[in-house]
């Protein structure tokens, strides 16, 4: 989702968050598991799944909810928030109203760009629920090589002096004219 | 074999079989063999995502192309004007539709043995992560268009300007203009200006293409847009050539 | 059907007018010289003829045709030497020829392809690229490509440049023939002695005019300077016998004496009339004259004033051209 996109729903939360200022605030709360299926120690460029579940436990309808999935490294001295720009082409999504008592459940596909320790948090908010943060799964990410040298050599090497084998044989059948 | 196929045959075989052809493909495998070994040789590339890399080289192989397209382009009347040769062909029997067919149908053969020189790259960079097959196909239905395209506007220009070295700046220019998105970094693409020209650039509509087959896993099925503005950009510029060498006086 | 039929031709490049008012024809078997200063417009000329140049004014008809509506099926039927006359320097002469014989719809096979490169003089090492070509064999190589299709009208452009004495001799030896054989030629040279040797007709154009046209005795008839002649003589002049007023003597001495002729009479009557004189002439050789004093009186005294006719308006009746 682009921040224009963010923006607007916000936008469209804070409108529908006025109508409903006169009720209590809904309140949100947020699941977050790792799809049973998922490799049980991932390495880079494997694909994860994650499920969330956003239920409205308040008495009063939730309406414009977003929920959106966020990385965290936490390797000693690497602390930082992740770019999703590579690791998930699904990284928002908004609902136009959640009502007292359901839940909404997401998929959340991910594939791992690169190794190291990892927390995945899926965060809802609305404009009258407090943000809410799912808990954290956390996540150890093998590096893999992404590029198996014994592949590149031969190719890298070879086929340039294939063709400098060609280039030359060529110059020699017509007597290094062009 | 009619006038076009033999004219194709002759643009085909002066671009691969040349000296100079031989040089320029010698030239491609330099550029990607020199990608491949970056890729072992530094750390922090080795440990790019898979997916990235193939990405990478799809484009870097889409800019070669557009490069050679453009070189060939320029070349294929501007440089026959100077050199001489290209009124022989105008005072043969062949109409200026069947000339411009037949130049570009060589240029196509070039980009096909192009392709066919990165496939073993591909496979060599690629064949550990996903969606190769698919950056493979993604590359031969949205590169061929925008390097094909960009061999059109250098044959119009060519034909216009009658300087090979004439045409080649402009082209240039236009080419690193469109291919910027390759070297620009994503905060840089998405701001309004950023956007506004990735929906009309025909070489980010394949850069986009390559991303959402390769990086993100999407079908080829959802890139519908980006293949139309590829074509767009074909056709444009093939009519943009055609007015060109039908106007060519001598 | 004439091969080629130029009239009043007009054409604009770039808005520049460079032709005002062309005219010539080349009948089947004619081989007719086009002459002019350069700039004059030859090429221009030349290039309006096979369709590559859209005219201002006037006619153009190939065949019957107008070649710039029919261009492409008229190249059929025309053979054409540009200068400058460029190559594909990497293919080699079989491949050259093998190339365009396919662009001309005539399939042609190794034989055949070795016969027209001997019929040009052309036998070079199979392997060898026409980029290692000698300019003569280049300019060879190029008349072999315009005879590809056995043209009926060749459009030539300075066929002899670069070539040795051997070697003029033996394309104006292959000129001749194609005309013998019926094929009408535009002979494009600087080269007068090509001219005089091959054609039957030239043409003058001057600043985009045609300035003198016809057969190439007539003008050089009409136009030439006052004949000049050098005379052999066994002894001197007899003192008594003065030049007669139409003979005009230049200088003389011991055995020799140099003469102009009035234009009015016939050298032979004038060397009667000397020899009645007592004039000891043994021998009589021409000095000056021909094709080159035309060229520098049409060209130097430009294009004949409006509503003025050209000399010796020629006929289109075919001729054959006359081979040293």
């Amino acid at each position: 989702m682009s921040i224009h996109t963010l923006a607007l729903a916000l936008a469209l939360t804070a409108m529908a968050g006025t109508a409903f200022a006169q009720s209590a605030p809904p309140t949100l709360r947020v699941e977050l598991a790792a799809d049973p299926a998922n490799p049980a120690a991932p390495k880079m460029g494997d694909r994860l799944l994650f499920h969330s579940t956003i239920r409205n436990t308040g008495a009063t309808p939730a309406p414009g909810v977003l929920a959106w999935v966020g990385l965290v490294q936490v390797d000693p001295g690497q602390e930082q928030p992740v770019d999703l720009e590579d690791w998930s082409a699904h990284k928002a999504i908004t609902v136009k109203l959640v009502a007292p008592g359901e839940s909404v459940t997401t998929d959340w596909p991910m594939r791992l760009i690169a190794a190291g320790h990892y927390r995945v948090v899926v965060t809802a908010a609305s404009g009258e629920a407090a943000l809410t943060p799912s808990p954290f799964v956390d996540l150890a990410i093998r590096q893999k090589p992404v590029v198996e040298s014994n592949r590149v050599l031969p190719v890298a090497l070879g086929v340039p002096a294939l063709l400098l084998g060609g280039l030359l044989l060529r110059r020699r059948h017509t007597g290094g004219s062009t | 074999m009619n006038a076009v196929g033999l004219l194709a045959r002759k643009e085909a075989g002066e671009l691969l079989l040349s000296s100079r052809g031989l040089g320029w493909l010698l030239a491609v495998s330099v550029v990607l063999s020199g990608f491949g070994l970056l890729l072992i040789g530094s750390q922090e590339l080795s440990l790019l995502d898979n997916a990235q890399v193939v990405y990478d080289m799809l484009g870097i192989v889409t800019g070669l192309g557009a490069l050679l397209a453009v070189a060939a382009g320029a070349d294929a009347i501007a440089g026959e004007r100077e050199r001489g040769s290209l009124l022989p062909l105008l005072l043969a029997p062949i109409p200026r539709g069947g000339l411009l067919l037949g130049k570009i149908a060589g240029q196509a053969a070039a980009w096909a043995v192009m392709l066919v020189l990165a496939m073993p790259y591909l496979w060599a960079v690629g064949s550990t992560g996903q969606n190769m097959i698919g950056g493979g196909i993604a590359l031969v239905l949205l590169g061929t268009p925008v390097a094909l395209g960009f061999g059109f506007l250098a044959l119009g220009l060519g034909a216009r300007l009658g300087s090979s070295r004439g045409t080649l700046m402009p082209c240039l220019i236009l080419l690193l203009l469109s291919a910027s998105p390759l070297l620009l970094g994503p905060s840089l693409r998405q701001s309004a200006i950023g956007v506004a020209f990735d929906t009309v650039n025909p070489f980010s509509a394949a850069l986009n293409a390559y991303d959402a087959v390769v990086i993100d896993g999407q079908g080829a099925a959802s890139q519908v847009w980006h293949g139309l503005v590829a074509l767009i950009w074909l056709a444009g510029t093939a009519a943009f050539a055609g007015v060109g060498i039908h106007r060519l006086r001598h | 059907m004439t091969p080629l039929a130029i009239k009043n031709l007009g054409l604009a490049l770039g808005g520049e007018p460079v032709l005002r008012d062309v005219s010539l024809t080349v009948g089947a078997g004619e081989i007719v010289g086009l002459l002019g200063p350069n700039g004059a417009g030859k090429t221009t000329t030349m290039l309006a003829a096979v369709g590559l140049l859209p005219r201002t004014a006037g006619d153009i008809a190939v065949f019957g045709q107008d070649p710039w509506e029919h261009g492409t099926g008229l190249r059929r039927r025309i053979g054409v030497l540009p200068d400058p006359n460029g190559f594909y320097d990497w293919m080699t002469a079989r491949d050259y020829l093998t190339f365009f014989a396919g662009l001309y719809d005539a399939d042609l096979d190794a034989a055949s392809v070795t016969r027209r490169l001997d019929a040009v003089g052309l036998s070079p090492p199979a392997r060898q690229p026409i980029g290692a070509f000698s300019r003569g064999m280049r300019q060879r190589l190029g008349l072999a490509r315009a005879l590809i299709a056995d043209p009926l009208l060749l459009v030539l452009d300075e066929p002899t440049n670069g070539l040795d004495p051997r070697g003029r001799r033996e394309i104006h030896d292959l000129l001749a023939e194609r005309a013998h054989a019926g094929v009408g030629v535009l002979l494009c040279t600087h080269i007068l002695d090509d001219v005089e040797r091959l054609c039957t007709h030239a043409s003058f154009i001057a600043g985009g005019r045609t300035v003198a046209a016809g057969r190439v005795d007539d003008l050089v008839r009409t136009h030439a300077a006052q004949p000049r002649f050098r005379l052999e003589l066994s002894g001197p002049v007899p003192p008594a016998a003065p030049a007669p007023a139409d003979v005009r003597v230049i200088a003389h001495d011991q055995g020799w004496a140099v003469v102009d002729l009035d234009p009015a009479v016939t050298p032979d009557a004038a060397w009667r009339e000397l020899l009645f004189l007592g004039w000891p002439i043994t021998a009589i050789a021409h000095e000056g004259g021909g094709l080159e004093d035309v060229y520098l009186s049409v060209v130097q005294s430009g294009p004949p004033p409006a509503g003025a006719h050209t000399t010796n308006a020629r006929s289109t009746a075919p001729q054959t051209g006359r081979a040293a």
